[in-house]
């Protein structure tokens, strides 16, 4: 089975999962000494725990060099506490078990998971590489190459390198704009200086929150907590961590990458969106599922089901705090990409005027409800959940909330989602494929600024 | 998304002491006079269903110009019978809050159906239907070929490393159909009749040749009823050809070049290796675990780590009815000569092979299959899945509850005779893809 190559496209979307009443079972919640709010929440199904940890602002959005943040989180796990970065590897494998630290765009992200009989061996690692990790130079040089390196990996991927391009097109030099695995210019000139100081400024205790979930009682995780993070001293509370306003796309903003190899186009189409734990969340999710969500969505029964034009189409809502984004994204073989993005766009202006019939809209209500329960299965999913929803403070019963919303969303409400956020005069569109072959079938669109993805950066 | 073909399907059972609830007497058989066979499991910690049906097919059954005709079967299943028209199982299904998946392997076809207890009867009815109630309606069909198509150019033609794994699998396998990927050639997928891809069709989906596995908030009783209700009328049908062509011994190594523009060059190497019920697949698996799974594997130390060459390592064995292969796939960095990773594969195998792994190598990869078996008990989908996986390649939901016995009796002898005798330099294949054009 693959491993995916080592680009992370970070995105704070979380999918917003919808049931009835008591949908995420309540975890008790304490506060160490040090500042670090701990949920908490037994379950001994299986001899499994869980772990998940998020840092406040110690996200890519806040870093002051592009690719720092991710790259720090990455360097934790690779030497800590006066073990090598081979012995850190050693010491989780060793256990079968899984120790993840990734920068997020908001927040630093801990995932730890492991038979109940290691948890507090795995914590006590998680610990070492949180508290005091190496940053040793010869660690971080192999980082940094290792991410450039994958940089022009991703870009023989097309699916992958398309995302990365948007990304940057939608939001340029905002803070959202940040890849997480840097870009070729930023870790070029990136110092493991760099490291250590946004290490001090961004990692405290204050700052983190921590979800446990599984095969443990309560009085051994106490113990654990107090050998293991509970020795995290308090440093100067982190900087403000706010997003600054977002952009808006005014008129077209279109982006074309030459990929002379490519067989296929592909394309991703952003609009603005909202924040996380908006109002409008329930009509949205209702309005997104019918419109590119879901099998039988408009998007993937055109393009798709009809016309086999492409193996997979999709759209999404995309939140942080504060703001969001609408996605779209496909790909077909080069003759058709015209094609694609006719019917995408007349999809798009079909639900702006028209919106949705109200048949599918109860097909949509129900599908979001059903497909929920498994969404908050695992141990891993439910500490996750803890987490989101303080870090954004919708509160631990808000899934029961907003089920209770999209069960009641009706026509008006999903229409007018469509309504105020497609258009199709004001959007950003990327499209990677091979120039020769596509770029008549663009023309009628506007003029394409094109990049080469052989050159640096995106 | 949606209906992936997955080559290899690489996962790891065993038995352990069980979480309460999932233990075999927590499991019943049933099976009905036209040969289906149900595995049931009821779990009511949510409201829902998961509803797998396995067949006995995939690439395994195919032949030249039939190539990825299971997969495409696969996809066809959700476009028409005579009792629902194209889309409409995906239609009903959503819009009583059920979504589905399906997936396509060398060994076994699995459709994935998670729905609310509460669509359960609907549910079945349209699931028996397309059983044998396919209708290819010849429109729909050349339209699903154009998405195969686009799925073959997103998975293989623009993806450097499956097209190195499709040429080296190409390569290493001669005679025996796991010859070519579950994808199939892109002229076989232009060119399949609509007649031989529905007696294909009528060969290898009939009750006699698939198991249903059901796991969640149902009663036992109750689902067996409705099961009989919507499937006992289908005939039983023939039974499907056996897969007669052994691959023959490889007498020497063999090396395959693709070049192509690229940023980044592509490295595999593969080894013939033992089916899932051979007796040496256990220790094959932990030689596999040992030498590519994690940062603290031997190949990720070497490659990654300490020699710099590549940006990852993965690999190992996957599970297989007939004998398949040992892959080792490395992402070289840009620019490196590829020549220097072999060398660094063949040394670190030659170390295995004259010392053997250490006996804390070994007990790593147990806890790393402990925690691979209990991982999917967390949900409904993950128990269901790992039922008809046991099933397909042990004959048996049984196996589950004693697959760790093999994985304990593996001894540090056991695993450095057969590191000899599979890793040889007549059993290896070599594959590379050199960058070209522009690009550096």
């Amino acid at each position: 089975m693959k491993k995916a190559i080592l680009v992370v496209i970070s995105a704070a979307f979380v999918i917003l999962p919808l049931h009835g009443a008591n949908s995420l079972p309540t975890p008790q919640k304490m506060k160490l000494g040090n500042g670090l709010t701990v949920y908490y929440l037994q379950d001994r199904d299986l001899p499994l725990v869980a772990a998940r940890m998020l840092v406040k602002g110690a996200g890519t959005a806040f870093e002051p060099a592009e690719g720092l943040a991710n790259l720090t989180a990455a360097l934790m796990l690779k030497g800590a506490a006066g073990r090598s970065a081979a012995q850190v590897a050693e010491d989780i494998d060793s256990l079968g078990a899984a120790l993840d630290i990734s920068a997020a765009d908001e927040y630093l992200n801990l995932s730890a998971s492991c038979l109940a009989e290691h948890f507090e061996r795995l914590m006590t690692i998680a610990a070492d590489c949180v508290l005091q990790p190496a940053f040793s130079s010869e660690e971080f040089e192999k980082e940094r190459q290792n991410r450039i390196d994958s940089l022009k990996a991703a870009k023989d991927n097309p699916g992958q390198a398309v995302r990365l391009y948007f990304r940057k097109a939608y939001f340029g030099t905002h803070p959202l704009g940040h890849l997480a695995g840097g870009t070729d210019t930023s870790l070029g000139a990136m110092t493991v200086d760099q490291v250590i100081a946004y290490y001090k400024k961004y990692l405290g205790p204050q700052q983190a929150v921590l979800a446990v979930a599984g095969d443990i009682d309560a009085e051994k995780l106490k113990q654990v907590l107090n050998r293991t993070f509970g020795k995290w001293q308090q440093s100067a509370p982190a900087p403000a961590a706010s997003l600054p306003q977002f952009p808006v796309p005014r008129g077209k903003v279109l982006i074309l990458v030459d990929k002379p190899d490519a067989t296929q186009a592909y394309f991703a189409l952003g609009f603005p969106g909202f924040g996380m734990g908006d109002e409008i969340s329930a009509a949205a999710q209702v309005m997104n599922t019918l419109f590119g969500g879901r099998f039988t969505s408009w998007l993937n029964t055109e393009l798709r089901i009809k016309r086999g034009l492409t193996y997979n189409t999709n759209s999404s809502f995309q939140q942080w705090r504060g703001a969001g984004i609408f996605n779209v994204f496909s790909y077909t073989k080069n003759d058709k990409i015209g094609e694609m993005l006719d019917i995408t766009f007349e999809l798009v202006a079909k639900a702006k005027k028209e919106g949705f019939g109200e048949e599918e809209i109860q097909s949509a209500r129900n599908y979001i409800l059903g497909q929920f329960p498994p969404t908050l299965e695992n141990l891993g999913a439910k500490a996750r959940s803890y987490l989101t929803l303080d870090f954004y403070g919708l509160g631990l019963n808000y899934y029961d909330g907003l089920l209770e919303r999209i069960s009641k969303i009706g026509k008006a409400q999903a229409d007018t989602v469509a309504a105020n956020y497609f258009s199709d005069q004001d959007y950003v569109l990327v499209v990677v494929g091979k120039a020769e072959e596509i770029s008549a079938q663009l023309a009628k669109i506007g003029e394409f600024k094109v990049k080469q993805i052989t050159a640096a950066d995106f | 998304m949606k209906r992936l073909t997955h080559a290899l399907i690489i996962v790891l059972l065993l038995s352990l002491p069980l979480a309460a609830g999932f233990r075999s007497q927590d499991i019943t058989v049933h099976k009905l006079d036209n040969g289906l066979k149900i595995v049931l499991h009821e779990d009511h910690d949510i409201p829902n269903i998961a509803y797998y049906t396995f067949f006995r097919v995939g690439s395994r059954n195919e032949r030249p110009g039939l190539t990825g005709v299971s997969h495409f079967i696969e996809h066809m299943m959700f476009n028409g019978t005579q009792a629902n028209g194209p889309g409409q199982f995906d239609r009903i299904m959503e819009a009583n809050g059920g979504a589905n998946n399906a997936f396509t392997g060398e060994d076994l076809t699995g459709y994935t159906n998670w729905y609310p207890a509460a669509a359960l009867e609907k549910m079945i009815a349209l699931d028996a239907d397309r059983m044998q109630g396919l209708i290819f309606d010849p429109q729909v069909l050349e339209s699903e070929r154009g998405v195969i198509a686009s799925e073959r150019r997103m998975a293989v033609e623009n993806n450097n490393e499956n097209l190195l794994s499709e040429t080296v699998r190409a390569a290493a396998i001669m005679a025996h159909p796991y010859h070519w990927d579950v994808i199939g050639w892109m002229s076989d997928i232009l060119s399949w009749k609509r007649d031989e891809i529905i007696a294909y069709y009528r060969t290898f989906y009939s009750p006699n040749n698939a198991v249903i596995v059901v796991v969640g908030d149902f009663q036992t009783a109750k689902i067996m009823e409705l099961i009989r209700k919507y499937y006992a009328s289908i005939p039983r049908g023939p039974e499907p050809p056996a897969v007669l062509t052994v691959e023959p011994p490889q007498l020497g190594p063999r090396r395959v070049t693709v070049r192509k523009p690229a940023q980044t060059p592509e490295f595999i190497m593969v080894f013939h290796a033992p089916a899932a019920t051979d007796p040496d697949f256990p220790a094959m698996d932990v030689l596999g675990m040992a030498l590519l799974q994690g940062e603290s594997s031997r190949l990720y130390q070497r490659l990654v780590a300490r020699d710099q060459l590549a940006i990852d390592v993965s690999g190992g064995i996957g599970m297989s009815i007939d004998p398949l292969l040992f892959t080792f796939t490395v992402k070289p960095r840009p620019g490196t000569d590829t020549a220097l990773i072999e060398k660094a594969i063949e040394e670190e195998l030659e170390k295995i092979k004259k010392e053997g792994l250490a006996a804390k190598e070994l007990q790593k990869a147990l806890n790393s299959v402990r925690m691979d078996f209990y991982n999917p008990l967390m949900t409904i989908s993950g128990k269901a899945y790992k039922l008809g996986e046991s099933e397909i390649y042990y004959g048996g939901y049984e196996h589950i509850f004693k697959a760790m016995d093999p994985y304990k009796a593996v001894t540090l002898k056991q695993v450095q005779e057969l590191a000899g005798k599979y890793f040889s330099e007549n059993n290896k294949t070599v594959g590379v893809l050199v960058p070209e054009g522009g690009a550096k």
